[in-house]
């Protein structure tokens, strides 16, 4: 065997890795959602159950016709194939199993794990790139600039962080690039280096992820999880040390923030007393929604108490089940226990038992 | 006496124009304009897309006492605008649109009193607290842009156009200037009607741009065109857009281009990301692109003087959409070139256009019964046109079915209405194959372009600039660029991100 066709790209990695993971219990569609970060139950639930909630939200820019043509490219090379015919759920051929098996390292960058204050990922990233275009338009003396964003909500945030200081707009630029320096710098340079171009200021424009790949000869995808990677350090960094980045701060939600704010709401209700029923009448959601809500909790707080609606002997009955069929399909776990377990039920007891397995992102059979 | 008048204003304007906006004399027709306006005259202007408009009411703004209105339908157009002034160093100007944080919004009209611009979209003028604020201040000019949509008529009909009229009135009747880049006579009785212009001035210019050199170039397929495109390009003056039918072609044209000239190329369209959308725009306006290959998304509201190169890869659908998107080209007087390629496959895309436009008689029928139901409700409006795009309706047609349905009155039922969309849909398709037609003669036609589409306009023509059109002998010989792709400026490209950084937010220190 040659060395040269052995070597996976980038891209043919993360989705042979993907589908890998998914064991062809989602469809493609699933796979398009996660890198999209589609931030639907479904999604994020499956996020947790497969262990690839760091890929979550990884390739927001992605479009269907851009994935699409990609999965026909690893089928045409024989690496993956319909579960069934006329499937949408894809599994590894042995091609396909050898090919990831003999990756000799893991390309994934670490960043991407610190996935606790992704609710805010898009907010902060767009806040940051106007933050730095207006403070190099100030420090340029730039009469007038086109803003990358018309966002409301990033433009009074940018807006209220530059009003509320006292310090003069060369000290403020200075104060900032500080804080973005002592960043950066606790990244590998890789990633800070596709975060910075593509930040736009004074006479530099930003670059597109395409047109950097297109620059450093890399793959698009490639480039999207490096850039996410490095901003989640980022992230990270000013969420844990706010005092040690105030500029930056200001410009993040630092409140950590698994939950999406509806399944935050349904949480402190709950808390106070209230049924399932109450809460979807109390907020004027369906019961499935609430149900959701649920789930989603249980999967970010593994202590979260569910002995009400679920009892550890049908959670263990249900697990077992789920191990003895090798699935986690809700249809054919509940088409075994028929009338012994809600659909539900089967949802939680698969996600306390997701969390309880813990992450295994770099894969498991490697 | 009234003529000394006339020559001090004349005089004031000058200084104006000179001293804001940097021109030493009024481009044909501007002076006509600002002149009725000044007077307090109502004016209807038709004037071709790169002729300087906006001059037209910022002028005046500096002359008159009070707000200078203007009415603009495009969030883009609003933008560029505003920002063109603050470029100027005009700081009292300033958009008011739906899409601004509220705080933001308060902000503009508790200072409106000292503004001097103000653009708004016609959804905003009809809130009633903006009216109000709007009634209590000085508007000394009340300027419609794209005019045009007022009419039904157009493609562009923006119902909100037609309360503009009783605003005005609510307004004290300041004078109205009505502009527009093409309406035909139809067009041009429905402005005057709906917009209640009274003792109206018209200037009408032509709708030629002379120093734009038109050619059509008939291939056998598309990867025909793809090469005779790639030798264009590396022969003529640029920067250039590419304007393309689809998508997936941008993409695929940028990197064809490339890869076989060189040339910082790239590409632009409606399913970008929105930042991304900006950043390509961005480059463009800077000059940091020779080629961009994009949709029609691109376009309204893109304010660069030497674009020198048009390309039409696939012909739109109207005349009208063809002048507008070559009248980018050089629009500082300079010589400027567009080229149009033409292959039989590509007569797909236009009447595909067409039928887009419009919601197919099934989901027609089955929206208005699921409303009936009360399954669907036709507000609020987002959710309504997002469930018709969910279900594979274009945003055209989804934006014409809410147009239909929200003014159905609440005893009738929606099903009521059905035949008359029929009827409607079936009366636009025509008026829209026939703008086809119209474009698909002037690519056919073997006798001058320019001609062509003044005799089509109900023009004469006035004179025949030199380089005229391939009909006329024109050769691709006349454009060549002065310098070879090597010896443009390279920007280079930082991508160290302490070096980057650096230059972004370290002022230099001799700056001050």
């Amino acid at each position: 065997m040659i060395e040269e066709s052995n070597k996976l790209l980038y891209r043919d990695e993360l989705i042979l890795y993907l589908i890998h993971c998914f064991q062809g219990e989602r469809t493609i569609s699933g796979i398009y959602h996660l890198l999209k970060g589609k931030k639907s139950a479904q999604s994020i639930q499956d996020s947790y159950l497969f262990h690839v909630e760091p890929f979550f939200h990884t390739c927001e820019d992605l479009d269907r016709m851009e994935f699409d043509s990609l999965i026909m490219e690893c089928q045409h090379a024989g690496w993956i194939c319909p579960k069934n015919d006329n499937s949408h759920h894809y599994i590894l051929t042995q091609m396909g199993n050898e090919a990831l098996a003999g990756q000799k390292t893991n390309l994934f960058p670490d960043g991407l794990r610190l996935t606790d204050y992704i609710n805010d990922e898009s907010q902060y990233w767009l806040k940051l790139q106007l933050m730095v275009q207006s403070l190099s338009a100030l420090v340029h003396h730039q009469q007038a600039y086109l803003p990358l964003t018309h966002v409301p909500s990033v433009t009074e945030s940018v807006r209220r962080c530059l009003l509320s200081t006292t310090l003069s707009r060369h000290d403020l630029a200075n104060r900032f690039y500080e804080e973005l320096v002592r960043l950066l710098s606790n990244c590998p340079s890789k990633e800070a280096d596709l975060l910075v171009s593509q930040l736009t200021g004074f006479k530099k424009n930003g670059l597109t992820i395409r047109q950097i790949a297109v620059l450093t000869d890399r793959d698009n995808y490639e480039c999207r999880l490096l850039f996410k990677s490095g901003l989640r350090r980022v992230m990270k960094q000013i969420a844990e040390k706010p005092d040690q980045f105030p500029y930056n701060s200001k410009l993040l939600h630092t409140q950590r923030s698994g939950l999406s704010r509806s399944a935050a709401e349904t949480l402190q209700r709950i808390r106070d007393g209230l049924s399932l029923g109450e809460v979807a009448r109390s907020r004027r959601l369906t019961e499935s929604t609430v149900e959701d809500h649920l789930v989603e909790i249980v999967l970010k707080d593994p202590n979260f108490e569910v002995n009400h609606y679920l009892t550890d002997e049908l959670e263990l009955q249900i697990i077992q089940t789920a191990t003895a069929a090798k699935t986690r399909q809700l249809k054919a776990i509940k088409s075994q226990l028929k009338a012994q377990a809600s659909y539900f039920q089967i949802r939680l007891a698969l996600a306390r038992n997701a969390v309880r397995k813990g992450e295994t992102f770099g894969g498991t059979s490697r | 006496m009234e003529l000394r008048d006339e020559t001090q204003k004349l005089k004031r304007a000058h200084v104006i124009l000179k001293e804001k906006f940097g021109y030493e004399q009024f481009r044909a027709g501007q002076w006509q304009v600002i002149q009725d306006v000044l007077n307090g005259h109502d004016v209807f202007a038709m004037m071709p897309t790169g002729s300087g408009k906006s001059i037209c009411y910022e002028v005046p703004g500096y002359l008159m006492e009070g707000l200078v209105l203007i009415i603009s339908p495009l969030l883009s157009l609003m933008e560029d605008q505003v920002h063109q002034l603050r470029k100027i160093g005009e700081k009292q100007a300033r958009a008011l649109n739906g899409l601004m944080h509220p705080q933001e919004r308060k902000r503009v009209l508790q200072k409106i009193n000292t503004l001097r611009f103000l653009f708004i979209s016609p959804e905003m003028l009809r809130q009633p607290q903006i009216l109000a604020v709007l009634q209590r201040t000085k508007v000394s000019l009340f300027v419609v842009d794209e005019a045009h949509c007022v009419s039904q008529w157009g493609h562009d009909f923006r119902p909100d156009y037609l309360y503009l009229a009783q605003i005005k009135a609510k307004l004290g009747y300041p004078p109205c200037l009505a502009v527009t880049a093409t309406a035909d006579e139809r067009v041009r009785v429905d402005i005057a009607r709906a917009l209640d212009l009274r003792d109206v001035r018209q200037l009408l210019m032509s709708v030629d741009r002379s120093n734009i050199a038109l050619i059509v170039k008939k291939v056998m397929d598309n990867s025909e065109k793809v090469d005779q495109l790639i030798q264009l390009l590396s022969k003529v003056r640029l920067p250039g857009i590419v304007y393309c039918a689809a998508r997936d072609w941008t993409e695929r044209l940028a990197e064809q281009i490339r890869l076989h000239t060189g040339l910082r190329t790239a590409y632009y369209h409606g399913g970008m990301d929105a930042v991304d959308r900006r950043k390509i725009q961005n480059q463009f306006l800077d000059g940091e692109l020779d080629v961009l290959c994009c949709t029609n998304a691109f376009g309204m509201g893109i304010n660069k003087p030497d674009i020198r190169l048009v390309v039409h890869f696939q012909f739109p659908g109207t005349m009208n959409a063809y002048l507008q998107e070559i009248g980018r080209a050089s629009r500082d007087g300079k010589q400027g070139l567009a080229v149009l390629y033409y292959t039989e496959q590509d007569e797909r895309y236009p009447s595909g256009f067409i039928d887009m436009n419009f919601p197919d008689d099934t989901m027609l029928h089955q929206v208005l019964v699921e409303l009936d139901q009360g399954l669907l409700q036709t507000e609020p409006k987002d959710n309504f046109l997002e469930t018709l795009q969910g279900r594979g309706a274009s945003e055209t047609a989804a934006r014409f079915l809410y147009e239909q349905v929200r003014a159905v009155p609440r005893e009738k039922r929606f099903l009521s209405i059905l035949d008359e969309c029929r009827r409607i849909i079936r009366e636009r398709r025509i008026i829209q194959m026939n703008d086809l037609k119209v474009m698909k003669d002037y690519i056919n036609s073997n006798t001058c372009r320019r001609a062509f589409y003044q005799s089509f306009y109900k023009e004469k023509q006035q004179h025949k600039p030199k380089l005229c059109c391939d009909q006329c002998g024109l050769q691709f010989d006349a454009f060549s660029g002065e310098e070879s792709p090597e010896d443009r400026p390279h920007s280079e490209q930082i991508l160290e991100w302490r070096a980057r950084l650096t230059l972004l937010l370290k002022g230099s220190d001799h700056e001050k």
